[in-house]
C-alpha cells in the first residue's frame, strides 16, 4: 500500500514517541517519490536530536526546511520563526510541521490558527507502544485529548512508530501494529501508516500489516554512529 | 517487564524509584529537565514526592534535611546548578548523610551551553565544595548503565553515608536507548536507624542520633576528617571499576575515556582494527575512586608506546591519567568542550599522528 498523504501535516505525539525522524523520513519519501517538500522544526522543548541535524541533507535534496536563524539554533529559547507561517499559507505539495512533544509542545500550534483557517490539514499522532505512558491505549487517548486541548485543533489520524531503535525486531513491529490497531477502534482514527527499519523491510509480510508502510533511514543517531544513506538523484 | 525505549534523564528518574528512593528535589536545567518532567508523572503513582526548590542552593539543603531524617534522597542538575549546590554538597558530607547527585553535564564555563560536555570531571572527583571531602563519582557510557549506576548509588550511598554523583555528560541525558530494570537490583533497606534523626519508635538502642558538621574543637575536627579519609581510602580499595576494551592485542596506543567519549572512541578503535591498528582503551566507569592500577598495568604493557587520554574538557582526565602513569610512558590530551564530540574520523587521524 502506498502512502498517500499530502498538503499541510502537523506530526505530534507523547515526547520521545519518535516525532522528528518520522517527519525526516517522511519528508525523504515524498521528495524522492518527486513530490515537492518543505519542513518546519516546531520543537521547541526538545534541545537536541533535532530536524535541525539534517539541514545538509536537506539542502541536497531540495527539501525546504524552516529553522530558527542560525546563531539561535541552540539556543535554548523557545523561537517560533514567522516563516513557518508563511509556509503555512502557501503550502507545497507536502508540508511538513515537526511539533514538540507532548501537550507542551504542542500549544505552539494554537499560535498558528491564523494561518491555517480554511486550510486542510492533517494532524497525525505518533505512538511509539515501547514508550513509557506509550504503553496502553488509554494512555495514547490521554495525550491524544491533552494535545487537542493545548493546540485547539483535532488530532486525525495515528502512525505506528513501535521500536526499540537498534534492537527493533519483526516481532516489535507486529504486535506495535496489532496495539495501534486497538488504539485506531478506540479512538476512531485511521491508522495512516506504520514504520519499519529500512533494513527490516524484507522480512516484513506485507499482508499481515492492514496500513502502508513507512521504511525508516534513521538521521538522528548519536556521534559514534552514522546515519542511515540517503541515495540522491541529481 | 520488557524492555522499553527511554531517554536517559528518564530512565535515571525510574531507576531512582526502583532503588527505593521517593524523595526527589530539583531545579529544572536544560539538558536534564526530563528528569523531573517524568518523575512529576511518575512519583505521585508511587506515593512519592517532588518538590521544586526556588534555587539549586535549597534543593541542597532539602536534600541534606531530608537525608538526614533518614529518607532516602536525590536530586537532578546540570553544571551550573551543581556549582551551586556545592555549599550544601559540603555539609552532607562532613555530616555524613547519604544522598545521591545526578550532573547531567553542559559546556561552559559560566552559563556555558546546552550541548553535550564533560567540563566538570575535576569538580566532581576533587571534592565538589568547600573543606576536604570526596564523593563517590560514577559515570555511565550508555542509558542501560546509568539506570545500574543509579540503582547501585543509594546503596553505595548508604554504605558510606557519603554523597554519591552520576556525572554524565548531556548526551547520556538526552539520547534514547533500550533499557530494563533487572530485577536482581533491588535495593536492599536502609541502615538509617544508625545514624539519621528519625525518632526513637524502629531503634534497638537508647543512643540519639546527631547530624552536624560544626566541629570548633581543632582536635576533634581533625579526628573526623581523618575518620572521613579513612573513608576514601576505602571506597578506593572496594570500588574502583573500570571497563577494559580490546587489551588483550598488541596495541601501540592506550586510549582513557569515559563516558559517551568512550563510545566514540571504541567505533574509532574497530576502525583502525580494520586498518590492522590496534588500540586499546581503559573506560573508568568509577571516576572517584579512579582506576589509576588498571591504567598503569594498561600503559605499560611493552607493546603501548603512549597514553592519550580522551575527553570532553580541556585537559581533566589527563591529569589523573598522569598521576597513575608516572612518566612511564607519554601522556597526551585530546578532546573538545564546547558541546562539539570529537568525532571518530578525528579520534583516528589523531591517533595516526601519534603514531
Amino acid at each position: 500500500m502506498e502512502i498517500k498523504l499530502s498538503g499541510i501535516i502537523l506530526i505530534v505525539g507523547n515526547y520521545g514517541s519518535g516525532k522528528t525522524e518520522v517527519a525526516i523520513n517522511l519528508a525523504i519519501g515524498s521528495r524522492t517519490s518527486g513530490k515537492d517538500v518543505q519542513i518546519a522544526d516546531l520543537d521547541l522543548v526538545n534541545p537536541y536530536f533535532r530536524t535541525r541535524e539534517v539541514k545538509d541533507l536537506f539542502s541536497d535534496l531540495s527539501i525546504n526546511i524552516v529553522l530558527p536563524p542560525d546563531q539561535y539554533l541552540n539556543a535554548d529559547l523557545p523561537i517560533l520563526s514567522p516563516a513557518v507561517a508563511g509556509m503555512l499559507r502557501n503550502p507545497q505539495e507536502v508540508t511538513l510541521i515537526d511539533v514538540g512533544g507532548d501537550d507542551a509542545g504542542a500549544i505552539v500550534l494554537a499560535s498558528l490558527a491564523d494561518a491555517l483557517t480554511d486550510k486542510n490539514y492533517r494532524m497525525l499522532q505518533v505512538v511509539n507502544p515501547l514508550r513509557p505512558f506509550n504503553d496502553s491505549v488509554e494512555g495514547c487517548l490521554a495525550m491524544r485529548s491533552k494535545i487537542e486541548t493545548a493546540s485547539k485543533m483535532q488530532v486525525n489520524g495515528l502512525i505506528g512508530n513501535a521500536n526499540l531503535i537498534n534492537e527493533t525486531n519483526i516481532e516489535m513491529i507486529y504486535s506495535g501494529h496489532d496495539f495501534l490497531k486497538d488504539v485506531s477502534q478506540a479512538s476512531s482514527l485511521p491508522l495512516e501508516l506504520i514504520t519499519v527499519p529500512a533494513h527490516l523491510m524484507p522480512e516484513i509480510d506485507t499482508a499481515r500489516v492492514s496500513c502502508p508502510i513507512l521504511p525508516i533511514k534513521r538521521q538522528l543517531v548519536p556521534p559514534w554512529e552514522k546515519p542511515v544513506p540517503v541515495a540522491i538523484k541529481p | 517487564m520488557g524492555k522499553v525505549l527511554m531517554k536517559g534523564n528518564e530512565a535515571i528518574g525510574e531507576a531512582a524509584i526502583r532503588a527505593g528512593c521517593l524523595n526527589y528535589f530539583a531545579y529544572p536545567i536544560t539538558p536534564q529537565s526530563e528528569v523531573a518532567e517524568y518523575l512529576t508523572h511518575r512519583l505521585p503513582e508511587e506515593g512519592g514526592v517532588f518538590l521544586q526548590g526556588e534555587s539549586e542552593v535549597a534543593v541542597s539543603y532539602m536534600i541534606f534535611g531530608a537525608a538526614a531524617a533518614g529518607a532516602r534522597v536525590f536530586t537532578t542538575s546540570s553544571s551550573p546548578g551543581i556549582s551551586l549546590m556545592s555549599e550544601g554538597i559540603s555539609y552532607i558530607a562532613s555530616a555524613q548523610c547519604p544522598a545521591v547527585f545526578v550532573n547531567i553535564m553542559r559546556g561552559g564555563p559560566g552559563l556555558g551551553g546546552i550541548l553535550p560536555s564533560q567540563a566538570d570531571y575535576l569538580q566532581a572527583t576533587k571534592g565538589i565544595g568547600h573543606g576536604d571531602f570526596r564523593m563517590l563519582v560514577m559515570a555511565p557510557a550508555s542509558v542501560q548503565e546509568a539506570v545500574e549506576m543509579t540503582m547501585a548509588a543509594f546503596p553505595l550511598a548508604e554504605k558510606y553515608r557519603n554523597p554519591v554523583m552520576i556525572l554524565g555528560d548531556g548526551l547520556i541525558g538526552q539520547m534514547m536507548e533500550p533499557v530494563d530494570f533487572p530485577e536482581h537490583l533491588k535495593t536492599p533497606p536502609s541502615n538509617k536507624n544508625a545514624w539519621a534523626t528519625n525518632g526513637m519508635d524502629t531503634r534497638q538502642s537508647e543512643a540519639r542520633n546527631l547530624v552536624k558538621s560544626l566541629y570548633l574543637d581543632p582536635e576533634q575536627l581533625n579526628q573526623h576528617n581523618l575518620m572521613l579519609k579513612a573513608k576514601y581510602e576505602q571506597m578506593e580499595a572496594e570500588e574502583v571499576k573500570a571497563e577494559a576494551y580490546n587489551v588483550d592485542k598488541d596495541y601501540k596506543i592506550l586510549i582513557v575515556s569515559y563516558g559517551t567519549m568512550s563510545r566514540v572512541c571504541k567505533t574509532a578503535i574497530m576502525q583502525l582494527k580494520q586498518e590492522g591498528l590496534e588500540i586499546g582503551l581503559i573506560r573508568p566507569q568509577t571516576l572517584f575512586p579512579f582506576p589509576g592500577e588498571m591504567v598503569l598495568q594498561a600503559a605499560t604493557k611493552d607493546s603501548c608506546q603512549a597514553v592519550v587520554s580522551i575527553e570532553m574538557s580541556m585537559g581533566q582526565l589527563v591529569e589523573d591519567v598522569e598521576r597513575y602513569v608516572k612518566g612511564q610512558r607519554p601522556v597526551s590530551w585530546f578532546g573538545k568542550c564546547g558541546g562539539e564530540v570529537p568525532t571518530p574520523e578525528e579520534i583516528i587521524d589523531h591517533i595516526k599522528a601519534m603514531l
